[in-house]
């Protein structure tokens, strides 16, 4: 289940301090989400004794993130059986590299999103995903082609 | 005599499929991998329930004088009547002329699963 | 980099260096798993000096009266020819899996009876992508991505969901049936027949079987211009050996649109053995070189079943796993060789095991992809002993 800014928001202090470097706490809360920002930046969650519930709730509610703060994309390999679907579909990977894998070989460039590694599919270059940053759109085509259901996103 | 065996033995149709999991481990056949992935019957989840077997019970199969013992494991891509079971030494001990799919008795069983070697060393005709 | 030889797709781009890159789980296994299990030179179960296991093999080649030679479909057409070679000298009889996979597929397309393209066309040309009877997320892993639905090449620029139909014929909804979603049908079947017959009724401008689905598919195929149906074993199966209707059909189709046909997948090089077979003899598999013909009681099976062969020479092949029981135990009662790069179900009881090669990774050659390519496969290093080696060795002292 997606993790929302609203639910993150409710066991934030909502003082809007600031002290994090965001206007509000819901501004915070959105960036927690996508991991723009960290839950440590939060000075008094941390600092403030009375926070010490709502600490332990967050850090429970986002744990989920911690996994997907360094992939964002989990690949379950008991699922995957490397059949490249993902690798092809993605709409990046089909800009940076149409020869290669927009044609459905295996990458040319060294910093794919996803590529096959030993048989099943591994997350070199989240970042470049659509989904994560700035300009991020709900882009689902690799999980849509997966029909094991190996490839997930851990965010809302 | 099992009194199990006298219970709910019904006849079940069976597709012979390739498995990419099973395929990968298929280069050492006296390995556990090969035994554990080969030695299965893929059941469709609802229909599992209505025939009353959960995953992880064996049952026994029996075509022709030949019974297998084989681990039940729920599959949503098995056929929704019927059931599934990977290309292997343990398919072909039951096949027919239809390499595809062929119909046995099923029934719960008490027993372990068959392994490799009970079917390379059989003796039965 | 290399080539995977763990299917008929013959992928040409895999990387192996600290681990393998781009392969399917399958293909990987094959260069991940390449040093495990070897087999070692063996005679009546007992390690042996190579050249003792290759005389005893002689030996009994020489010996034998009624010999088969069976499986080569994992080995390089430029050993698949000693093989033959070797067979025609004895009067033998040969035989692969494509028997009871689908070589009768394969025969009507080097008959022309079933118009037939490439891959590569497909890739760059293809609009609606029909797999019959065939799971190959499960068999031919990479076939859609690399191959036929995913891709984006030639006037297919835009990819699956503008670009591509794709349709799925099964008994159940497989892995590759979920993937037929927005532009896509997937049917399930009982009876191929039904389908078939539903085809020629619309065409016919009739309303019978699945009318709705054959009716759409065949409009995509009139729109898409060029269209491939993949046949696997589950076609196979369910037109019970009876082609014609099918045939019609594809004839019915091509007056539409250019609708063409590829076997679905099978062994890495079984369409290699039955073109050599063909241009040989005109028969694709199941031949005898003594009555020179091919007759369904040559198929290997059948020869075991009839006690009709006192030796036989297995190639690459492990039937006592991939053979009807009944078969897997008659051959314990026969002289068996075995030639394979591992240690197999067969290897427990053959009376001479001969360790070979790999194609891909310690051998080389030329092998034919599913569709008619053939792929020329550089190894990664050489093993002493090739599959053709071997074979050559044996036919130099066979008598």
């Amino acid at each position: 289940m997606p993790i929302t800014p609203m639910e993150v928001y409710k066991l934030l202090p909502k003082t809007n301090c600031k002290k994090c470097g965001e206007q509000t706490c819901m501004s915070f809360a959105f960036k927690l989400i996508n991991r723009e920002k960290k839950l440590e930046d939060c000075i008094p969650l941390f600092e403030e004794k009375k926070y010490a519930i709502q600490l332990k709730e967050l850090q429970k509610l986002l744990e989920p993130l911690k996994e997907a703060t360094e992939t964002g994309l989990i690949v379950d390999e008991q699922l995957c059986v490397g059949c490249g679907n993902c690798v092809v579909v993605c709409p990046v990977h089909a800009a940076d590299d149409p020869k290669g894998m927009g044609s459905g070989f295996g990458p040319t460039i060294d910093d794919p999103i996803l590529r096959m590694e030993d048989g099943v599919v591994k997350v070199i270059e989240m970042m470049k995903c659509r989904r994560y940053g700035k300009n991020r759109v709900l882009c689902v085509a690799c999980r849509e082609n997966c029909p094991t259901d190996a490839i997930r996103f851990l965010e809302g | 005599m099992k009194f199990g065996k006298f219970i709910r033995k019904t006849t079940i149709g069976i597709v012979v499929v390739r498995d990419s999991l099973q395929g990968e481990v298929a280069d050492n056949k006296f390995g556990e991998e090969f035994w554990k992935r080969s030695a299965v019957l893929y059941l469709h989840p609802e229909y599992a329930r209505e025939m009353g077997f959960r995953e992880g019970d064996v049952v026994e199969l029996e075509k022709d004088g030949r019974t297998l013992r084989l681990r039940v494991l729920y599959s949503d891509t098995a056929p929704e009547e019927g059931a599934m079971m990977p290309n292997s030494i343990f398919s072909n001990f039951l096949i027919g002329e239809n390499k595809k799919r062929f119909a046995a008795s099923i029934a719960p069983s008490d027993g372990d699963v068959t392994e490799v070697d009970e079917i390379v060393f059989s003796n039965t005709n | 980099m290399a080539t995977c030889t763990g299917c008929s797709c013959l992928c040409p781009d895999i990387v192996v260096q600290a681990g393998v890159l781009n392969a399917c789980r399958k293909g990987s296994s094959i260069f991940m798993h390449s040093k495990d299990n070897r087999a070692k030179p063996m005679v009546s179960g007992r390690e042996v000096d190579m050249e003792v296991a290759l005389e005893k093999a002689t030996e009994m080649l020489s010996s034998s009266e009624k010999l088969a030679i069976y499986g080569m479909d994992t080995i390089p057409l430029e050993a698949q020819e000693v093989a033959i070679k070797l067979a025609e000298r004895k009067e033998a009889f040969i035989d692969d899996n494509s028997t009871f996979c689908l070589g009768d597929f394969v025969e009507m397309v080097l008959r022309g009876i079933l118009p037939s393209t490439t891959l590569d066309e497909a890739k760059s040309n293809a609009y609606v992508i029909f797999y019959w009877g065939t799971d190959p997320f499960q068999s031919l892993s990479r076939h859609m991505s690399l191959y036929t639905y995913y891709p984006r090449a030639g006037k297919r620029q835009r990819g699956y969901e503008e670009d591509r139909y794709l349709v799925v014929v099964d008994v159940r909804r497989s892995h590759t049936a979920k993937l037929a979603k927005k532009n896509a049908r997937f049917i399930k079947v009982d009876s191929d027949d039904a389908l078939v017959e539903g085809f020629l009724s619309t065409m016919d401008g009739r309303a019978g079987n699945y009318y709705e689905d054959t009716a759409r598919i065949l409009k995509e195929m009139q729109r898409g211009r060029f269209n491939v149906i993949f046949g696997g074993l589950g076609l196979k199966y369910g037109l019970k050996g009876k082609y014609e209707k099918f045939v019609e059909m594809m004839r019915k189709m091509n007056e539409l649109a250019e609708v063409y046909f590829i076997p679905a997948g099978f062994h890495a090089n079984m369409r290699g053995f039955n073109e050599l077979m063909f241009e040989k003899t005109g028969f694709v598999n199941r031949y005898s070189f003594d009555t020179e013909t091919s007759r369904p009681e040559y198929e290997f099976s059948e020869l075991v079943r009839n006690d009709a062969i006192d030796t036989a020479l297995v190639i690459g092949s492990d039937p006592v796993n991939s053979l009807p029981f009944d078969v897997a135990q008659k051959l314990r009662k026969k002289n068996l060789i075995l030639i394979d790069p591992k240690l197999s179900l067969t290897s427990k009881i053959a009376e001479v095991v001969i360790p070979s090669a790999i194609t891909g990774v310690d051998q080389g050659g030329t092998m034919v992809r599913s569709d008619g390519v053939r792929i020329k496969i550089d190894p990664l290093w050489e093993a002493e002993w090739s599959d053709r080696k071997i074979l050559n060795e044996l036919l130099r002292g066979v008598r």
